[in-house]
């Protein structure tokens, strides 16, 4: 089980024209839990501090204070590279030079000297995600869904008990999003992984989740069941946000 | 958590420190050096605290403000203009050789250029401007050879990063070229220029061999000429310090107003830009026009020298086997220092780009900056000075080499910073979190990730500071080596030996061996590469 | 690892230090010779010297080699005691009281005994081994009536155009300074300035002046009466000429001297000695392209008996120009800086 616990975060105060832009230059305090074999949609404005959630989650961003409890253990205070924890990123989550296969392998071994064993993993994960004969292609012969789709082969391999999808859908058309909802579904329940998926559209979020944060101003507003949350909510923010009111 | 990108900063603040060491350790060293001398140490704040009667000073000070300013207008007023009309003008088939060459005045040595211009606007040239080219003609003419390209090649970029929609919209509100202008190119120039600008003018104010030998005499005195006549001649470390700090300080406050002034967008656009075509009303003829006279004046002066070269002992000076032996030598030197460069801008640029990333702009452009600076101290300065500091310790002759190779790696710094900066910045954009998420770092990220992406940009860089240290004769004609010549230093030897058409012939080669040793550094580094298993 | 990038630069350093440190003749002693570029480059006379000089002495004899006189000189100043010269080669007699204020040199305590000179050898610290005269250059196919005295040439407006080199920076442009002043006296000002509206370009050294006039930038250049020995035995042209001036031309003697603090002083002495020999003269005319010091007149080239003869000599006394170098130099900078 992950627990957030009055994780508190603020950015720096900067003078930059782009920082005044956008409005998450508040103080933001997150609380919320996921379970095992659970992926937890994170929806809100945009703005509302949902990727700095995640950034917080990895180690990008650092948080002031409160804590990161993994099965009870505190891993605030770890380095990136310790924290049990794979991202998925909207996009440029593969380099560019190497092939499919390579950009797998990386994210097991950067000096790329991989076992027997390893390579069968490699292969196993992109027979899973359906991309085995795909494996000697570079990223700009995928398709968008292809190339999320290595991304999340490479999350598999990496074995890491979190798994944090900040918009990985949001390049996508449709028919590839409930595919790759799909995918990632039976890859949580298999694997028994916690994730946190970050997206725009409430419905992928009802389709993904069971369970649905809806963050707003730095701070989870409600965490609700996905269906209860989206199609009927309750709060003046979220049909605000949904175009209701 | 922060442990990587604390050594980062680290690492960069240490090459920070060590410029700030290469900058101020031999201004000491040499305003310490005039009380060793038995001078009075009193001179320098005398020449400090006449400085504003001093007619001399002022001229001098003046003069480099004029030249500099006026082949900066120059140079960024006609670059615009061709810029425009190269982008306006589409694809032809000769632009992108035409722009490759526009690259070459900054590989080539001045004295190689000096040369050339006066082959073609010397008494007996091509378009002979008499006595006319010694002065501020001469200069600005040179400056204008060397730094039109260069802006062209700078600005160019600003018109290809507007976006192809933007130039729809322009055309189906049936813009005018005037408000096309105001609405989108001078809107995204305005963010380029201040450091073009800035680039440009500090070449122009420390231009050293063009104002000796263009100049004409004592009228058109520079500082940074100044600052070489009072080490050379008079021997006055004071004055030369005296003046190195003005020079320093003019630069320095220029370089604040144009941070001032830059914008730099936090991430860059990734809309598409690819071969955009400019609707326009201009006309063609006159566009063409434009861009034929541009490379004309650009590749003029290196045609007559080759021209003239021909007409020499080309066998005699071919098959002496100093020639190649200095070339090995200067092909050493350049790589060594070219080696040296990139690494000290590898490490302020990764410093300089993970402060940007978290929004500490200060330090940033502090790291940026610091290796911009140390391009106005001459290199003569920092040679006198390191040599008056090093020769009480060590055997200053066996380490002439190194010396030269540091201080021409220290001059490149500018260039490597300009050329890798924005691709390093944009690469950390995209790839700093994926690779903290799988745990990439050091030798392996850099190998396996960094060096691959990055290559294109690090081979350009590697490439100009390479050849931009073959061609140097300042630093290496100060520590006076003798076994081994250096190119240029082979052809100094020629001129002051009477032997005109084998210096020439030497000068040519010399400028053949600059561009050759670009043209592969960039290829060869710059090529694309598999990635390798173990 | 992260060091790897600094790492690399300072190990190819450390082997380019390496290898110019490792002498292959360590047993030997080593003279050191600070000399300027062009005496010691393959066509200066440096290379023939060392082997004929190593011949006889056991020892190597090392070059360096800077610019020029004038760097020759701060050179000495910028190291002081610590200087790793025996010998310094290539100072000229505009330099020397400069050069002895330094307490470098020691006194050489020799005599010449077939001076060439036109006037007696005195200074105790320096022996002349050439000498030369300053001397305007022309093309005799380009040039028909060459101005005949130094007086034509400054006050006649329609005098050919010409090239000097900047005083601050070479020998020859400081040259053409004392030899205004010492035909002008107190109104050097004056011809300067009158002077002022045929100079070309005043070049930071002679090689790119004469290399501009090469490239018919002007009709004369400031250079030596000797010039043009080399166009006619290296080149086979005769066409060049330098032009006699009525006044006299001013002289300019190169000097070597002995460094104090030299643990070779020996081998220093020694080698003043081979400087006045015949073995060193000879080679000068066609090398280094001036009068030898120490050499009889029938020994030389047989072009160099076509040269003007330079006479009367001028020369200032070098406390003089010590003493003044530094007001006439300035003086000159405000006149033509105008």
């Amino acid at each position: 089980m992950l627990k957030i616990e009055q994780l508190k975060f603020s950015y720096p105060v900067t003078t930059s024209k782009a920082k005044k832009n956008t409005s998450n230059t508040h103080p933001m305090c997150f609380d919320l839990t996921v379970n095992a074999g659970e992926i937890l949609s994170i929806v809100g404005p945009s703005g509302s501090g949902k990727s700095t959630l995640l950034n917080l989650i990895a180690g990008f961003d650092k948080a002031k204070s409160g804590e990161i409890l993994l099965h009870g253990q505190d891993i605030n205070h770890y380095d990136i590279s310790k924290r049990p924890v794979t991202t998925v990123f909207q996009e440029h989550n593969l380099f560019p030079h190497l092939d499919v296969f390579t950009n797998i392998a990386i994210g097991i071994q950067p000096s790329l000297k991989l076992s027997y064993d390893e390579k069968l993993e490699i292969n196993l994960a992109l027979e899973q995600v359906g991309l085995f004969e795909y494996s000697s292609r570079k990223p700009a012969e995928l398709s968008g869904g292809q190339r999320q789709r290595v991304a999340i082969a490479r999350a598999l391999v990496r074995k890491h008990e979190v798994l944090l999808l900040d918009e990985p859908l949001a390049a996508l058309g449709p028919a590839m999003r409930e595919e790759i909802i799909e995918l990632l579904k039976q890859i949580v329940i298999n694997e028994n992984i916690m994730a946190l998926l970050v997206s725009h559209q409430p419905s992928d979020a009802i389709l993904a989740s069971e369970r649905c944060a809806f963050i707003n101003e730095g701070k989870v507003l409600i965490i609700d069941e996905t269906k209860q949350l989206l199609q009927h909510p309750q709060q003046a923010e979220i049909k605000a946000y949904l175009g209701l009111s | 958590m922060l442990n990587l990108a604390n050594r980062k900063t680290a690492t960069g603040l240490f090459v920070v420190v060590l410029l700030a060491f290469f900058i101020s350790a031999p201004l000491l060293s040499l305003f310490f050096a005039s009380n060793l001398l038995g001078r009075q140490f009193t001179q320098a704040q005398a020449v400090t605290l006449s400085f504003w009667n001093n007619p001399y000073l002022q001229r001098v000070i003046v003069f480099s403000l004029l030249q500099a300013g006026l082949s900066t207008l120059l140079s960024v007023s006609l670059g615009l203009i061709v810029a425009r009309a190269f982008a306006r003008f589409g694809k032809f088939p000769l632009r992108h050789i035409i722009l490759s060459l526009f690259g070459l005045p900054l590989v080539v040595p001045a004295i190689v250029a000096v040369l050339g211009i006066i082959s073609v606007y010397g008494s007996h040239g091509w378009l002979p401007l008499g006595s006319k080219l010694y002065g501020l003609t001469g200069i600005l003419l040179a400056h204008l050879f060397f730094n039109l390209p260069l802006a062209i090649r700078l600005l160019l970029p600003v018109w290809q990063s507007i976006p192809q929609q933007h130039w729809r919209i322009s055309s189906q509100l049936s813009m005018t070229t005037r408000q096309q202008w105001k609405h989108l190119e001078w809107p995204a120039l305005r963010e380029a220029l201040p450091g073009v600008v800035l680039l440009i003018f500090m070449l122009c104010l420390t231009s050293f061999a063009v104002v000796l030998s263009l100049g004409g005499g004592p009228k058109s005195t520079t500082l940074e000429v100044a600052i070489y006549q009072s080490l050379r001649f008079d021997f006055d470390p004071s004055l030369a310090v005296v003046l190195s700090l003005l020079q320093l300080g003019i630069s320095l406050l220029l370089a604040l107003l144009a941070t001032k002034l830059t914008y730099k967008p936090d991430v860059e656009a990734t809309l598409n830009t690819f071969n955009t075509q400019i609707p326009h009303s201009s006309s063609k003829l006159f566009l063409g026009l434009l861009i034929a006279v541009a490379s004309v004046f650009v590749l003029s002066p290196l045609l007559a020298m080759i021209i003239e070269a021909f007409q020499g002992p080309i066998n005699e000076v071919l098959t002496d086997s100093k020639l190649w032996q200095a070339a090995a030598f200067s092909l050493m030197i350049g790589l060594c220092a070219g080696l040296i460069s990139v690494s000290l801008a590898w490490s302020l640029l990764s410093a300089s780009t993970q402060h940007a990333y978290w929004g500490n702009k200060k330090l940033a452009s502090l790291f940026e900056l610091s290796g911009s600076i140390i391009y106005v101290v001459p290199p003569l300065v920092i040679g006198t000075g390191l040599f008056i500091l090093l020769s009480q310790t060590i055997n200053v002759f066996e380490w002439a080499i190194p010396l030269v190779i540091i201080i021409n790696g220290l001059m490149g710094l500018p260039f490597v910073i300009r050329t890798l900066g924005p691709a390093i910045r944009q690469h950390t954009m995209r790839y700093q979190r994926l690779c903290a998420g799988l745990d990439l770092h050091g030798w392996q990220r850099f190998k396996q990730i960094d060096f691959p992406l990055l290559r294109k940009p690090i081979g350009l860089s590697m490439a100009l500071v390479t050849s931009m240290a073959m061609g140097d004769l300042g630093v290496i004609a100060l520590f006076g080596t003798p076994e081994t010549a250096t190119l240029p230093l082979l052809l100094y030897q020629r001129l002051s030996a009477y032997q005109i058409p084998q210096a020439t012939i030497t000068a040519v080669f010399l400028l053949m061996s600059c561009l050759v040793t670009f043209w592969l550094l960039e290829h060869f580094i710059g090529k694309q590469q598999k990635a390798q298993y173990a | 690892m992260r060091y790897t990038p600094f790492i690399l630069p300072v190990l190819f350093s450390l082997f380019f230090q390496t290898a110019s440190a490792v002498d292959p003749n360590q047993s030997k002693p080593i003279l050191t010779v600070y000399t300027y570029n062009s005496f010691t480059s393959d066509w200066g006379p440096g290379p023939k010297i060392k082997e004929a000089f190593e011949k006889n002495c056991g020892c190597t004899l090392k070059y360096v080699s800077l610019e020029d006189g004038v760097s020759l000189l701060s050179r000495l100043k910028l190291e002081g005691k610590n200087t790793k010269a025996d010998i310094v080669l290539g100072l000229d007699t505009n330099l020397t009281a400069e050069a002895e204020a330094t307490g470098l040199f020691a006194p050489h305590e020799m005599t010449i005994k077939k001076s060439s000179l036109p006037n007696e050898w005195k200074n105790p610290s320096f022996l002349p081994y050439d000498f030369g005269y300053f001397a305007f250059v022309y093309d005799k196919t380009k040039l028909k009536k060459p101005p005949t005295s130094l007086k034509e040439l400054v006050e006649d407006k329609d005098a050919p155009k010409i090239l000097i080199q900047d005083p601050r920076t070479s020998t020859p442009g400081l040259g053409l300074l004392l030899w205004v002043k010492k035909v002008y006296g107190d109104k050097a000002n004056e011809a300067w300035a009158k002077l002022a509206p045929r100079i070309v370009t005043v070049s930071k050294g002679w090689s790119e002046a004469y290399g501009l006039f090469l490239k018919g930038e002007a009709p004369m250049v400031l250079s030596y009466t000797t010039s043009p020995a080399y166009h006619i035995i290296s080149e086979k042209k005769d066409n060049y000429a330098a032009a006699k001036f009525s006044e006299g031309h001013y002289q300019q003697i190169e000097v070597a001297g002995l460094i104090k603090s030299s643990k070779q002083a020996e081998l220093g002495k020694e080698f003043l000695t081979f400087m006045l020999s015949e073995d060193f003269q000879s080679l000068i005319p066609t090398t280094n392209w001036m009068y030898p010091a120490s050499l009889s007149k029938d020994k030389l080239p047989d072009a160099y008996k076509s040269l003007v003869d330079p006479s009367p000599a001028l020369l200032f006394d070098e406390t003089e120009v010590a003493k003044n170098r530094k007001a006439w130099v300035k003086e000159w900078l405000n006149t033509l800086a105008k």
